[in-house]
């Protein structure tokens, strides 16, 4: 399954936030996209579902244009985590979780023995089964940001986007949520993901896209990327590399430019 | 207490107390029928081989008096209930309800016009008719106003719904000052919300379009749960955000609509049941639905009532009592926090 995005533009509020970007993602891969603060990180995420008019280019999923998948279909290939609106009504985790088999049930199939297990598996998967009953306005934003990600499970999509998904987790969580979405690929599930700490994008990716101002500035390895000048431009700091000796993992520490 | 639990519970309670209910509702009145009397003859009429104990007068007031209006107030509180608790899903807002589709108003300015007309007095039905062609003539304004340019945000719909409100307010005062005064009064009552002299036609009409909607909307309660999480996660989940919106506007004009050309205007029901019945049975739509029309139903049984009972001389509005009791409700939840969700 391949997610192929082709020269695509997204116009908002009638400003041209993504000029033309190509971005490819592939079953078992792990993709971080990373950029500053208003590069157009998030709409490529829903421009890359085919929730957003593009003004120019095209998205395909597995070949076919993504307006031409039904939504339900597509939602079942592709799912997107995201930090959400809060929720209406005192919902439960576990019932927020299920409504992720809703591309797989439709609106009027009742659930099936599969189903409770899909919702089961990512609630234990993310490590909140314990959660499971309780109301999501009474939970802290790292469990919000937990149910999101199950409820991305429970979807048993086989691309999972995912936009900021640990930026209310502290560093045990982060490295679970790492975790949980290697465990993903190596069912074949390609991940792509929003990060903004560069140094756990590098520990966690094999490709890195780098985007500034709705362009793609450089794709490569974490390494590659990281050491560019460009990446030092675009986020205006001095990027140094540090091999610890020991270690798989280089360190990046970053400087405000004197 | 468990989720589940106390879900059940909640069922069981509305359950039983409805019968109860009933039973009060068609003994209590300006004459007062024995329970026992009422059970029989509720009894024979179903069929079963038991004489009929009330007299002749009884048996008029039973069949074509109370039984009727009993079953409206049930069928016209469940339906503005279950109305309140789809549109609150849709808006993500615990005060949304039929008012601010424009329902209401259009209904009153439909009633408003059959009056002027004289419709009314010619025509058996034409006040409700004029009522329901009303309620469809204001949403479909609100329909096709708001698309004008596109399909409309929730903000684009409900402001839309407040200016054709606004537009059929303005529509009853015109008629209203235009009308003869005799009339005023036919359509005064009507405006205040009311069940007295509706019969087995009104019920009827009534349950055909309350009953199909409502079944309608307890059938998308999935769709319900998915509005409730925002528009984005609806979306990347699969559901086509807008249709399902203008589907369940829809169906929730008509079951408005029909409560309102019969029983006039009945406020604070579609508010105020699914609010107490939310923190009860959970916000997915397929318990809160039912709920809601239980809750509902019961909750217009007893201000109708009251509405009769009240005081020996003048039936009191029943659109009066609803408000009366409902307000003060309102108010005390947002202050006891409640409100905020």
């Amino acid at each position: 399954m391949r997610l192929a995005a082709h020269d695509v533009a997204v116009r908002r509020g009638g400003v041209e936030v993504l000029h033309g970007i190509d971005l490819t993602l592939d079953g078992a891969e792990a993709v971080a996209l990373v950029g500053p603060n208003a590069a157009g990180k998030s709409t490529m995420l829903r421009a890359l579902l085919g929730l957003l008019p593009l003004a120019r280019g095209e998205v395909r999923l597995d070949g076919r244009p993504i307006e031409a998948w039904s939504p339900e279909a597509r939602a079942r290939h592709v799912a997107l985590v995201a930090a959400e609106e809060a929720a209406f009504g005192a919902l439960t985790v576990r019932d927020r979780v299920a409504l992720g088999r809703y591309p797989h049930r439709g609106p009027f199939l009742p659930f099936r023995p599969a189903d409770e297990a899909a919702v089961d598996a990512a609630l234990a998967a993310t490590g909140i089964a314990h959660l499971a009953r309780r109301a999501l306005h009474s939970l802290s934003a790292g469990e919000t940001q937990l149910a999101s990600l199950a409820r991305g499970l429970a979807q048993q999509p086989q691309l999972l986007l995912l936009d900021e998904p640990g930026a209310h987790l502290d560093v045990g969580h982060q490295l679970r949520l790492f975790r949980i979405l290697d465990e993903a690929r190596a069912r074949g599930v390609g991940v792509l993901a929003v990060v903004h700490d560069l140094q756990r994008a590098a520990a966690w990716a094999a490709r890195m896209v780098l985007l500034a101002q709705g362009r793609v500035v450089l794709t490569g390895t974490p390494a590659e990327v990281l050491s560019s000048p460009e990446c030092a431009r675009v986020f205006e700091v001095t990027i140094q590399r540090h091999e610890l000796s020991g270690s798989a993992q280089a360190v990046y520490s970053f400087e405000e430019p004197r | 207490m468990t989720e589940p639990a106390r879900r059940r519970g909640t069922f069981a309670v509305l359950l039983a107390c409805l019968p109860f209910a009933v039973l009060m509702a068609l003994c209590l009145g300006s004459v007062g029928l024995a329970p026992g009397q009422v059970l029989s003859s509720l009894a024979a009429g179903a069929g079963l081989p038991v004489a009929p104990a009330l007299g002749t007068t009884g048996e008029t007031i039973l069949w074509t008096l109370r039984l009727p209006r009993v079953l409206l107030a049930m069928l016209v509180g469940g339906g503005l209930a279950m109305v309140g608790a789809a549109l609150q899903a849709v808006f993500r807002n615990p005060m949304a309800d039929s008012g601010l589709l424009g329902v209401g108003s259009g209904a009153a300015l439909g009633a408003v016009l059959a009056v002027h007309m004289g419709w009314s007095t010619e025509t058996f039905l034409a006040l409700p008719a004029a009522a329901f062609a009303g309620a469809m003539a204001a949403i479909l304004a609100v329909y096709g106003l708001s698309h004008i340019g596109g399909r409309p945000s929730l903000e684009g719909l409900l402001l839309t719904g407040l200016a054709v409100s606004a537009l059929a307010s303005a529509g009853i005062s015109l008629f209203l000052v235009a009308t003869e005064e005799y009339r005023v009064k036919t359509v005064l009552f009507w405006l205040a919300g009311g069940l007295e002299g509706r019969g087995w036609t009104h019920l009827g009409l009534g349950a055909a379009f309350v009953l199909t909607g409502g079944a309608l909307l307890l059938a998308s309660s999935r769709a319900l749960d998915l509005l409730s999480l925002g528009p984005e996660e609806a979306a990347s989940l699969g559901l086509p955000v807008h249709l399902a919106r203008m589907i369940v506007m829809a169906l929730a004009a008509v079951v408005a609509g029909a409560c309102t050309s019969v029983a006039g205007s009945v406020p604070f029901v579609g508010l105020v049941a699914p609010h107490a019945l939310r923190p009860l049975v959970g916000p997915l739509g397929r318990h809160l639905l039912p709920a809601s029309f239980l809750g509902g139903a019961l909750l217009v049984l007893a201000a109708d009532l009251a509405s009769r009972t009240f005081s020996q001389r003048l039936d009191l509005p029943l659109g009066s009592v609803t408000a009366i009791v409902g307000a003060p409700y309102f108010l005390l939840a947002l202050r006891s926090g409640l409100g905020r969700r």
